[in-house]
């Protein structure tokens, strides 16, 4: 900038008649109408380079090099890790929690129910209906015409073993809990609405709309039955 | 010496991003050791694995 007003100023004293845009502009044109350049900084010694070898280090460049590229690398290092550790605090976090998970499976032994009883356990605050067939029942079940049914499902897709009957106790209309060998279909029966299940735990008649959940559930080797 | 450290860990990005990501596992294995013997000192005697002899006779688990 100051170099600037100073050669318009210079220029400006040689030729009075240029205009003042001219004059503060820098183009060729100007520069050329001057026939040579001279630094408007006369009298200033040169620039003269300091002695930096006072500081320059005494070892090697290869050594520092290598501190610094340490130094870079420990950080990147420590950050590396922080970084990690904060994602996997934070999905550690959204995990099941033990007692949760304690209470996620319930075990029960099939060896003490006989046949043609029923069972009620807990599982996750819901009641789980368990019952043991009798073969006239599972005969019962499977003539069913399925298509005539309100939601289709064969027996054999809501059981594992035909004897074994596993499913959740609560009804698909508003959440009783309908109670066993009762109602017109010789299953289940809801109180509340009145809403009657079969001895595979369709829905046959009132105002439920889906047959009884069945829950996620296996057989173990030793006669058990894990729910969960 | 510096110069051959140098050569074999820093002079290519890839080998520089290779240790500092591995120097960065062992880093933290070490310091979550160091910390949790912290904190298993400062706690001594106060943890459930620290009195669990007094009520679980080994032989039946749980």
């Amino acid at each position: 900038m100051s170099r600037a007003l100073a050669r318009s100023a210079a220029s400006s004293g040689r030729l009075p008649a240029t205009t003042a845009v001219r004059a503060v502009s820098t183009t060729p044109a100007l520069r050329e109408s001057s026939s040579t350049y001279e630094s408007p900084f006369k009298g200033q010694p040169k620039n003269k380079v300091p002695d930096f070898s006072k500081y320059m280090a005494k070892r090697p460049p290869s050594s520092n090099a290598l501190f610094s590229y340490f130094m870079v690398g420990t950080l990147g290092a420590i950050s590396a890790a922080g970084a990690k550790s904060t994602i996997q605090e934070f999905l550690v976090n959204m995990s099941a929690s033990a007692d949760v998970l304690a209470m996620a499976k319930v075990e029960v032994d099939l060896n003490a129910i006989p046949e043609g009883k029923n069972v009620i356990i807990k599982w996750r605050g819901k009641p789980v209906f368990i019952r043991h067939r009798t073969p006239a029942e599972i005969e019962e079940a499977n003539s069913v015409n399925v298509a005539s049914l309100r939601d289709p499902q064969a027996d054999a897709d809501r059981v594992k073993k035909p004897e074994w009957l596993v499913m959740l106790g609560v009804c698909t209309h508003l959440g009783c809990v309908p109670i066993g060998e009762a109602g017109d279909f010789g299953g289940w029966f809801c109180p509340c609405h009145g809403s009657h299940y079969d001895i595979s735990g369709r829905i046959r008649k009132g105002p439920a709309p889906l047959n009884l959940e069945v829950p996620t559930y296996d057989f173990t080797d030793d006669g058990k039955l894990v729910v969960g | 010496m510096a110069s051959a450290l140098y050569n074999a860990l820093f002079r290519r990005n890839v080998t520089m991003l290779g240790v500092v990501f591995a120097s960065a596992f062992a880093f933290e294995l070490g310091f979550n050791n160091l910390m949790n013997k912290i904190w298993d000192n400062h706690n001594r005697g106060r943890q459930w694995k620290d009195i669990r002899h007094k009520y679980i006779q080994d032989g039946d688990d749980e």
